[in-house]
């Protein structure tokens, strides 16, 4: 509400606070402008008509628009077939994690504190660990297991729930439940499997789905693996599919950005859903991925 | 119930890492069997020029990356922190590039880094300023993917987002009373309450560099311009994966790890401790 004096806006209200908001927003609205504006010039690109001659000054909207660049590159590449790929690895990762991360977040919750500390600790070193300083081994156990060139090797991680960050999410969701719950389901009869099915799960819903969106989002997104452990062009998933494209034609911007878009917008609108919870997780993982 | 989460993380990760060491003092090409070859490995990599470039460039992206997006995500923090209309948004949008999929913050930047025909050079020459040419020219390229690494700090920027919005408002009122001023505030009360969160980060980013630099350097400049963006973990994969080499590649990864212990060792020494200072 605007502070008015008789009816006109008074001086010190300016002064005091309208100019500092208007000058607080201002500054956020180009601070943060900067950061949306990668995604902006990947759309505006993506939508360029092919076979133009490259923009001179910054374009912000092409015409025409052209959409069938969208279309152009599902013909280029198998992209269809990339993108199958990518979901299959995405499910199946989702499928599994969900499970094991569960059990170890609800196994953790009923252990004395004790061991509890040990695990949320070790957790947190093995999530510590560089990915980087384990590409080579895994590619030899890998081998030694024939994974490789499988999709077998690149849901590997979600035996140990993908990323440890979701199960200490799936832990502190259960440690909120009283342990008098569990207990009574267990004097009940129930074995623990029975009781993290019938009374875990449907307490910890909102995480579930959580978690299970970002599980995909970290197997749609992932590069490394399938660059290392995937060999037939058959089973080659959408960011393989997006290196290719790549190789194929370099200076053709406006389908690369088509495909970079293909690949980049379900993972912006999966984010804007389920946000907080990424955030959650961006806190663990940031701390310690 | 936690019986598959120790054997993933005994087969994917305690045990690759033994196998790694192990496999730095062998020569193994992944196809006959490994063979003894002790610290050869070690003082044949040290005399490749390649090796040590790609140790510099890695020190230098360390040494430039870490800072400036602790930094950006601190000062992001501080400039959204509050209970304004809107910054809900601001914080949305600041999240935005790290969510982006490797590969395809890897093109977007190719295209914005385009020195002719890319939107960023268009913008740069309205606003009247000197248009470089980022990844093509080896004084550049480096310090190009730096750049674009500090935007994708959304994780740093929540974490001390939390962490400011931990401390206690008496804490501020108190100094008020006082008659402390901005800067008194910050330096006496928000820093040294951040600090344990700014040491974890500073931690997390010097590991997370080590695979950070990879995926830019492989996907947009190969390691050029002449070794300009030749990267650690980038050797690593082709002395590994092209050139079959797991022993070198095992032992230049050790290496790599051991430098960043003892980076670990001198923050450790320099903040005296993990950042949880007594004296707030």
């Amino acid at each position: 509400m605007p502070m008015t004096f008789k009816g006109k806006l008074h001086w010190w209200y300016l002064w005091r606070y309208l100019f500092p908001t208007l000058l607080y927003h201002g500054a956020a609205l180009v601070v943060t402008g900067i950061f949306v504006l990668p995604l902006v010039w990947m759309l505006a690109n993506s939508l360029r008509q092919p076979g133009l001659p490259p923009p001179l000054t910054v374009e912000w909207w092409p015409t025409p628009l052209a959409w069938a660049n969208y279309w152009e590159i599902f013909q280029i590449v198998p992209l269809a077939g990339y993108i199958r790929s990518s979901v299959w690895v995405g499910v199946w990762g989702v499928v599994i994690t969900g499970v094991t991360a569960s059990w170890t977040g609800f196994a953790m919750a009923q252990l004395p504190p004790a061991s509890r500390r040990w695990l949320v600790s070790l957790a947190v070193l093995l999530m510590m660990a560089p990915s980087s300083a384990l590409w080579l081994a895994r590619f030899v156990i890998f081998k030694q297991l024939g994974l490789l060139d499988s999709y077998g090797a690149l849901i590997a991680p979600s035996i140990m729930g993908t990323s440890a960050s979701f199960v200490l999410l799936f832990y502190w969701t259960f440690r909120r439940v009283p342990l008098e719950l569990f207990e009574s389901a267990r004097l009940d009869g129930a074995g623990a499997f029975h009781s993290w099915w019938a009374l875990g799960l449907p307490l910890a819903r909102p995480t579930l789905v959580a978690v299970g969106v970002l599980t995909f989002m970290h197997y749609w997104s992932d590069f490394i693996d399938p660059l290392l452990y995937l060999k037939s062009e058959s089973r080659y998933t959408l960011a393989i599919g997006l290196r290719i494209l790549q190789q194929l034609d370099l200076t053709n911007w406006p389908l690369l950005m088509a495909g970079a878009a293909v690949m980049t917008m379900p993972v912006v609108v999966s984010y804007l859903f389920v946000q907080r919870f990424a955030w959650m997780e961006g806190r663990l993982a940031g701390l310690v991925r | 119930m936690l019986l598959p989460f120790f054997v993933g993380a005994v087969l994917l990760v305690v045990l690759p890492m033994f196998l790694t060491v192990g496999l730095a003092f062998t020569d193994y090409d992944a196809l006959s069997l490994p063979s003894w070859r002790g610290v050869q490995n070690f003082v044949d990599i040290m005399r490749r020029d390649l090796f040590q470039i790609a140790v510099r460039n890695s020190l230098i992206y360390v040494g430039l990356a870490v800072p400036l997006r602790l930094l950006g995500a601190l000062a992001l923090a501080l400039f959204l922190n509050g209970r304004r209309r809107g910054l809900y948004l601001y914080r949305t949008a600041v999240y935005l590039p790290t969510v982006i999929p490797t590969i395809a913050y890897a093109l977007i930047w190719l295209w914005i880094y385009n020195p002719i025909y890319g939107p960023l050079n268009h913008l740069l020459g309205a606003l009247g300023l000197p248009e470089p040419l980022w990844l093509v020219n080896s004084q550049t390229a480096l310090l190009s993917i730096v750049l674009m690494a500090t935007f994708q700090i959304g994780e740093g920027f929540v974490i001390l987002l939390a962490g400011l919005q931990d401390v206690p408002h008496d804490y501020y009122d108190a100094a008020a009373v006082d008659g402390g001023g901005q800067w008194t505030m910050f330096r006496h009360i928000t820093l040294p309450l951040l600090m344990p969160w700014l040491v974890l980060l500073t931690i997390r980013d010097l590991i997370a560099s080590a695979q950070q630099s990879f995926a830019p350097a492989y996907l947009m400049t190969g390691g050029g311009p002449y070794y300009a963006t030749l990267f650690l973990p980038l050797l690593v994969f082709e002395e590994a994966f092209d050139r079959f080499r797991f022993g070198h590649a095992s032992a230049m990864m050790v290496v790599m790890f051991i430098g960043m212990g003892l980076l670990l060792y001198l923050l450790y020494r320099t903040v005296g401790g993990w950042g949880y200072a007594d004296d707030v």
